[in-house]
């Protein structure tokens, strides 16, 4: 399969090296290098959102998490629909705020909009996060997942430096606009491979697939149940959790966490940069929530029962039925980690540039040199990102373990942003505080620096089967709602009221009368309890030992199964409820009205701690 | 709709986004067709081209847009090389014409059929003859444009 695979890896590589001179030669400025002139069509934008909210949470990794811990880790494909729910809530007031302030960046709008230098600093460190560990990471499994694919002729470290130098070569060719077009393309090839390989896995592989056949779990896992509501355990590390680690609340939390990626820098830097219209709301109903759910809750576990030792095997054995199909799955993984890794590192690298290179670093240079800026950070980037991915893997999926929860803890401050008046600067920073020190102490990257440092901690990773992303936001919420009882008001209310007036005036979300509203909020509520929350407990037995009857039900489908399956079929017209009927799905640039945050075109001079040190170093 | 060069872009992306992963399962359909000798997977790799047939028309609906030449000389040649390999093949190939003839002429023909299908239905079918009307075009007559009779302006 190895001249198979590179030949077809070679060509979608030339592919989207041709699409960014194509984009490069068109590109009606320099400027549009840094953000596809915010203009970015529509339908491109629906493929490589949705591809990124899917393959952002790891399809291998999915599919290994199945195979170990059976359909509670499958369970996790709901959160999908979470997802779709919360890009539907968020991108389309973050979008009007863009247009309407004029601010072209995610950490430029919410550090304007509350006034904070510290919040600007989080995007920025979030930025790098996503940008180098998390992407290396990607990189690095991709690598790993070449080295097994062509049995060890095409070593990690020339898998990943090789992928890594055909990204940065569409990166630096063709800029933002170039990497969402590739994104598309690469989406919709995830997409056909996705369903391909579900579709051959269970008609042609022989030997009974899922449900016929149980999912391999690991011993003392239970293959088809959740194992309680709730583990009173210390956490991964400490104990094991009897049954396996996905308890209903660790499903919620681990859920909660899969929002990490729809509130990354780079899906909210693509939703800023896209076309209005109706797309935010058909990517987040019908691709995220609609294709993406039906492919991990209803495709995760007939691929995941045959992985039988891993990836690779698995893509050998539907090699022996068809090289196509064993191509096709190898093709898939890598394509889902690349379509992440260059989303990520460029827009980490572009927001970077214009957040602090451009404007403090090196301000006042004209367009063409603002672009070379760009360039130039994109290979550093790319270097940075190769280096960790051949030389420190472990150190940066322990890294990289974090980006999500973080980004999760941007939650309250982006809905602050978009609905929330009262939410005010100093709730969100305390929020932010507590929230990231309680992710970093529930991950292992705290333990291990606890733990090396100091003393041992009685508590391990995800304590109480609780992900850190809930631990996080838990407390992040507390102290939000805590701080902002005293300080609701004041002269900084004013000017965040200017923003919610506007949005009041002229963009007002229609949820129905009261009847409806009260609808909306309680089915969507309900839907969460009992399709991720404590009530996903009663679909172990739901179906196949009934209320009311005296024996079993003959279902021949794990009764966990049918409730997921059922939960997302109710999920999706949940979301598109929301979407359509509430108009969040829906962006239009009609009678858009320019209001000024407080400078963002105001003269910006670099603060005195960069030029200083700037100076000492370049001797000016 | 305006035919800027970055519309013509993002198009011309859109397409490959349905022809690319389409062409590579229609490819994987085949290749399974053909080593197997199973005819069904061979029709099912004709029918995945036309479905990206189907998609790519649904593209230009919805954007406005027409194939382009390129795109037409493309389809042709292609066309015209699977026609050149099925006659070398059943000539050459000892016991393909047995095996293989029937399906790959029958999508090859649903093929042809579904561009005729197409053409009827997007040009009528004076409009369709007149796509392919060189003569008329080499002896231009003021009455030729006239609206009834299939006129180009």
């Amino acid at each position: 399969m190895t001249p198979f695979l590179l030949t077809t890896l070679a060509f979608f590589a030339a592919y989207g090296i041709y699409l960014a001179a194509l984009v490069a030669h068109q590109a009606p400025s320099p400027l549009a290098f840094l953000d596809g002139g915010g203009n970015l069509p529509g339908w491109a934008v629906i493929f490589a959102g949705s591809g990124l909210a899917v393959a952002g949470q790891g399809l291998g990794d999915h599919l290994a998490l199945t195979a170990r811990f059976g359909l509670q880790a499958s369970h996790l494909g709901l959160g999908l629909v979470l997802a779709a729910l919360t890009t539907v809530l968020i991108q389309k007031r973050l979008w009007l705020a863009a247009r309407i302030t004029g601010l072209a960046t995610p950490a430029d709008l919410l550090a304007r909009y509350y006034q904070s230098v510290a919040l600007r600093i989080v995007m920025l460190t979030l930025s790098a996060l996503f940008a180098l560990p998390f992407a290396a990471n990607l990189l690095s499994q991709a690598g790993g997942v070449v080295e097994q694919a062509t049995g060890g002729t095409i070593g990690h470290a020339a898998a990943v430096w090789v992928m890594g130098f055909f990204l940065f070569l569409t990166a630096v060719i063709g800029g933002w606009r170039a990497t969402v077009l590739v994104g598309a393309v690469q989406a919709a090839l995830i997409a056909a491979l996705g369903l391909g390989s579900i579709v051959f896995a269970q008609t042609m592989m022989g030997g009974g697939g899922f449900p016929q056949v149980p999912l391999p779990v690991a011993q003392g896992v239970l293959a088809d149940l959740i194992p309680g509501v709730v583990q009173y355990s210390a956490g991964l590390g400490k104990s094991q959790p009897a049954g396996g680690i996905f308890t209903a609340v660790g499903i919620a939390s681990t859920a909660l966490a899969m929002l990490g990626v729809v509130l990354s820098p780079a899906f909210l830097y693509l939703g800023i940069t896209a076309r209005a219209g109706r797309t935010l709301g058909f990517g987040a109903v019908w691709i995220i929530a609609g294709l993406g759910g039906a492919a991990l809750v209803i495709g995760g576990p007939i691929l995941a029962v045959r992985m039988g030792a891993g990836l690779g095997d698995f893509a050998s054995a539907m090699a022996q039925v068809e090289p196509f199909a064993g191509l096709g799955l190898i093709l898939l993984v890598l394509t889902a980690n690349q379509l992440v890794v260059a989303l990520s590192v460029n827009a980490g690298t572009l927001l970077i540039t214009q957040e602090l290179i451009l404007p403090y670093v090196v301000p006042g240079l004209q367009p063409l040199h603002q672009r070379l800026a760009a360039q130039i950070g994109l290979a550093l980037a790319y270097g940075l990102v190769a280096v960790l991915a051949t030389f420190a893997p472990l150190s940066s999926a322990i890294l990289a373990g974090l980006a999500l929860p973080m980004a999760v803890q941007l939650l309250p401050a982006l809905l602050g942003l978009c609905f929330i008046r009262w939410i005010s600067r100093s709730a969100i920073i305390t929020g932010l505080i507590f929230g990231v020190l309680f992710v970093a102490f529930t991950e292992a990257f705290g333990l291990i620096l606890v733990e090396g440092l100091f003393i041992d901690l009685p508590w391990g990773r995800w304590p109480l089967t609780v992900h850190s992303a809930a631990w996080g936001l838990g407390v992040n919420v507390a102290a939000v709602l805590l701080v902002a009882i005293f300080t609701h008001g004041g002269a900084e209310r004013l000017h965040r009221d200017r923003l919610h007036d506007e949005f009041a005036a002229l963009w007002p979300v229609d949820f129905g009368g009261k009847g409806a509203q009260g609808a909306k909020w309680s089915l969507t509520l309900i839907w969460a309890f009992f399709a991720l929350g404590p009530g996903a407990i009663l679909g172990n037995t739901f179906f196949s030992q009934p209320i009311f009857t005296q024996g079993p039900a003959a279902l021949g489908l794990p009764s966990l199964w049918v409730w997921q399956i059922l939960f997302w079929l109710i999920g999706v017209p949940l979301v598109w409820w929301l979407s359509n009927r509430a108009q969040l799905g829906v962006t239009t640039d009609q009678g858009l009205r320019r209001l000024d945050l407080g400078g963002a075109a105001d003269p910006v001079h670099p603060p005195d701690w960069i030029a200083v040190g700037l100076a000492r170093v370049t001797g000016r | 709709m305006t035919q800027t060069p970055s519309y013509a872009l993002d198009r011309h992306v859109l397409v490959s986004a349905v022809w690319l992963p389409g062409g590579f399962v229609a490819l994987g359909l085949l290749h399974h067709g053909f080593a197997t000798g199973a005819a069904g997977w061979v029709l099912a790799g004709f029918g995945a081209i036309l479905a990206c047939f189907a998609l790519h028309v649904i593209v230009n609906a919805a954007l406005g847009a027409h194939f382009t030449p390129q795109e037409v000389a493309l389809s042709f040649v292609l066309y015209a090389v699977a026609g050149l390999a099925l006659v070398l093949a059943v000539l050459l190939q000892p016991g393909f014409a047995e095996q293989f003839f029937l399906p790959v002429a029958l999508g090859m023909a649903g093929l042809a059929a579904g561009v005729i299908f197409y053409l009827v239905t997007r040009w009528g079918a004076r409009g369709a003859f007149a796509q392919f009307d060189i003569i008329r075009d080499n002896n231009p007559r003021k009455s030729s444009e006239l609206p009834h009779r299939g006129g180009r302006s």
